[in-house]
């Protein structure tokens, strides 16, 4: 049999399993007397040691395996589990995961996972002999039963009103008729909508399986029993038909689905132009109704591409606890808003910027314990990651009570670094972030030593914008300090202003204009020793976009200008003539070295012509 | 002998409406309750060898009462009656004692199934 078709599958569940191991990991750490966050990681390892077993990755079975045997006995309660048993499960997932990664890549006997081995077959050992047990090394693959009683799958009809309720009930008749060990998933379950009606139990009764298969078949609804049998839950997943309405399709496709859905917009636009220079009442009709066919299937493939935020924090939690442990911090982390939904490309961006804003939070942010307390804080720092959806846009904050910034220093530095004047007297929020953001400025070791914040900063906020995005600073001495993203909720299409300047193209993305104008030659002036225009009372720089991109030829009388802005910064953009507006799919786009740092893409236009996508960044 | 029956709804139209189905079928109803405190008194006067329990009564909601009723005789059948989407209420009024349940809009075939159930 061809496993390799599988490989993929394979990869995305045993992701999905290895971030419930840490997700509960972290629960049980916290609360290792719950029983709970035990069971539902030796279950996600469980499961990872089948699929791997069948994918025949012996390297990364056999490390699952060592792990279930450690857990097991933490599971059934006859071994304590301590601080040493966490760091080494820890460690052991993050092994598992390289394992998983190697596997699926073919580089499974690349790994050295000895280490992690004897440590898991040591710590098991250990416990065993406490609970004078003989050591599990050798139990089967599939097998989880043990202990008295015998293993039950029930599967409720699916069709049926409550199955939650229903699995309840049989439940309740198996406690008449017996005593439940174990069920999986646990009772509370039950209570939700999503629980799919199938559910384990181990019972331990008199009754021989006929009567008890009797017993459960009379509690009514019930599509299946198996009395005995004991698979694992994903098994049973795959083959059963019509339980889920999902489907898993390779992010591949739904970026071509977007980009051929980009290039029907972009002939409709065309087809628009083309029924507009002709009068005929049948091609209008027609031309409008593709146009909004047009406009649905867009806003459906763009509703496919939206992921919940999940899926990116749900890392967070472990990344924070490691961090503090690694700095002798104390930190309370809480995640607001995980429902909430961003494309997937943006969502895929945003992953190194948080990891960035949550380091400097906890390494610069929060005080050591002793130091809070000193301070009348409480010794726990407190770091909240939230997701909140505004219209058409999405804020994620990463927040905490630490020192917060200390605008002095950073002022002091921003001004022998001449990047701010003598008059400035203090950093408003919005300089602070300016100054931070400024490449190279934050490295600098004096200012991070002294005030911590900045490292990195730059890169933050050049990822954001060239998402369509910004960053915002807010930053309260002994109070904390609050970074707030802002983004686009999709990303590939936007409506973007189409320019000329000889006989070159560009398009600039609308989000960021304000407006356009005539250039006036009497509103030119000077700002800092360059070009500015006289715009509402003030100057704002001015950026001839001929010269940016070095186009010679005679240039027009009559120039306009576009505004551009950035949070609070404008400049003026003057080009030779406007050419309209369209709808256009952004294309990600390797810039050759070189290249001005003044575009964020490229597309292609409704005549069929390939641009480039300027940066309003880049240009104010 | 006939069964014994309590029906405890607050709504008239419900009590009426399960007391036809279920003394069509040959079960005697022997009271109704339109609270929870009522029904758990009822029930103590009455030994029914059966109750159906509407889940949101006024004073006593018909989970305490399932509570308060086992309590007092752990081997009291109680069948509940709920509306869709009330599952986690249900399966804790069957995790507190009540044997099995039903689902408003009400089909006889279906109640009289539960109710077999309940006490077969």
């Amino acid at each position: 049999m061809d496993l390799s078709q599988y490989a993929e599958l394979f990869l995305v569940e045993s992701r999905e399993h290895l971030s419930s191991i840490n997700q509960q990991l972290l629960e049980w750490e916290r609360s290792p007397q719950a029983t709970e966050p035990v069971a539902g990681i030796f279950r996600a390892v469980h499961t990872i040691k089948g699929m791997a077993a069948a994918m025949s990755y012996s390297v990364t079975s056999d490390l699952a395996h060592r792990m279930e045997s450690l857990l097991d006995i933490l599971r059934t309660g006859d071994g304590e589990v301590t601080q040493d048993h966490f760091e080494l499960l820890f460690r052991a997932t993050d092994t598992l995961e390289q394992a998983v990664a190697a596997s699926v890549s073919g580089r499974e006997g690349q790994l050295d996972v000895a280490e992690v081995l004897a440590a898991l077959d040591a710590a098991t050992r250990d416990l065993g002999a406490a609970a004078r047990r003989p050591s599990r090394s050798s139990m089967p693959l599939v097998a989880v039963s043990e202990g008295p009683g015998i293993w039950i799958r029930v599967q409720i009809e699916p069709n049926s009103t409550l199955v939650g309720a229903r699995a309840a009930v049989v439940i309740g008749r198996m406690e008449a008729i017996g005593a439940v060990r174990e069920v999986r998933p646990p009772p509370s379950a039950f209570e939700s909508d999503e629980f799919d009606g199938q559910f384990d139990f181990q019972l331990e009764t008199e009754l021989d399986p006929e009567a008890i298969e009797r017993e459960i078949r009379a509690a009514g609804d019930i599509k299946q029993v198996l009395v005995g049998a004991e698979r694992s839950r994903t098994d049973v997943k795959q083959t059963a038909s019509g339980r889920s309405r999902h489907v898993r399709v390779d992010l591949q496709r739904v970026d071509s689905m977007m980009d051929l859905i980009g290039e029907l917009v972009t002939a409709r636009d065309q087809l628009t132009q083309v029924s507009a220079a002709r009068t005929a009442g049948d091609l209008d009709d027609l031309t409008l109704k593709i146009s909004r066919l047009t406009s649905d299937l867009q806003a459906e493939i763009i509703q496919v591409r939206m992921t919940p935020v999940w899926q990116v924090f749900d890392r967070f939690p472990r990344l924070v606890r490691d961090l503090a442990r690694q700095l002798d911090k104390q930190v309370e982390f809480r995640v607001e808003g995980k429902e909430i939904e961003l494309d997937r490309a943006i969502l895929d961006e945003i992953g190194d910027p948080l990891v960035h804003l949550l380091r400097n939070a906890i390494d610069h942010g929060i005080e050591p314990p002793a130091e809070r307390e000193a301070l009348g804080k409480p010794p726990t720092g407190r770091v909240v990651l939230s997701a909140l959806r505004e219209k058409a846009k999405v804020a994620i904050k990463v927040s905490d009570d630490g020192r917060g910034i200390e605008r002095e220093k950073i002022l002091d530095r921003a001004r022998r670094d001449g990047m701010v004047g003598d008059e400035v007297e203090t950093l408003s929020d919005e300089l602070l972030l300016r100054v931070l953001a400024r490449s190279g400025f934050s490295t600098a070791a004096e200012v991070s030593d002294v005030s911590g914040r900045g490292v990195g900063i730059d890169i933050v906020a050049t990822r954001l914008r060239a998402l369509g995005g910004g960053l915002e600073v807010s930053s309260e001495i002994g109070v904390g300090t609050t970074f707030t993203l802002q983004l686009p909720i999709t990303l590939a299409i936007v409506r973007a202003l189409t320019v000329e300047v000889g006989d070159e193209r560009y398009v600039l993305p609308i989000t960021h204009v304000t407006e356009t104008l005539d250039l006036d030659s009497s509103a030119v002036t000077e700002l800092d020793g360059r070009a500015g225009l006289m715009y509402r009372g003030t100057v704002i720089p001015l950026v001839d976009l001929r010269e940016l991109v070095n186009v010679s030829g005679i240039v027009p009388d009559r120039r306009p200008v576009v505004v551009v802005q950035i949070g609070g910064r404008r400049s003026g953009v003057v080009v030779d003539t406007l050419t309209g507006q369209q709808e256009i799919v952004v294309k990600s786009f390797d810039p050759p070295s070189g290249t001005l740092p003044i575009f964020s893409g490229a597309t292609i236009l409704g005549d069929g012509m390939p641009v480039l996508v300027l940066d309003a960044g880049g240009l104010v | 002998m006939s069964h014994t029956v309590l029906v405890c709804d607050d709504a008239i139209f419900m009590r009426t409406m399960i007391g036809d189905i279920l003394s069509q079928a040959g079960y005697e109803i022997v009271g109704e309750a339109e609270t929870g405190v009522q029904a758990v008194e009822k029930f103590k006067q009455l030994s029914p060898d059966l109750v159906t329990m509407d889940i949101v009564m006024p004073d006593m909601g018909g989970i305490d009462a399932v509570r308060e009723i086992i309590k007092h005789d752990p081997g009291a059948r109680i069948l509940m009656c709920s509306a869709m989407g009330q599952q986690a209420l249900v399966v804790e009024a069957i995790q507190a004692g009540a044997k099995d349940f039903v689902v408003k809009p009400f089909q006889p075939s279906r109640v009289l199934e539960a109710v077999q159930r309940v006490l077969g």
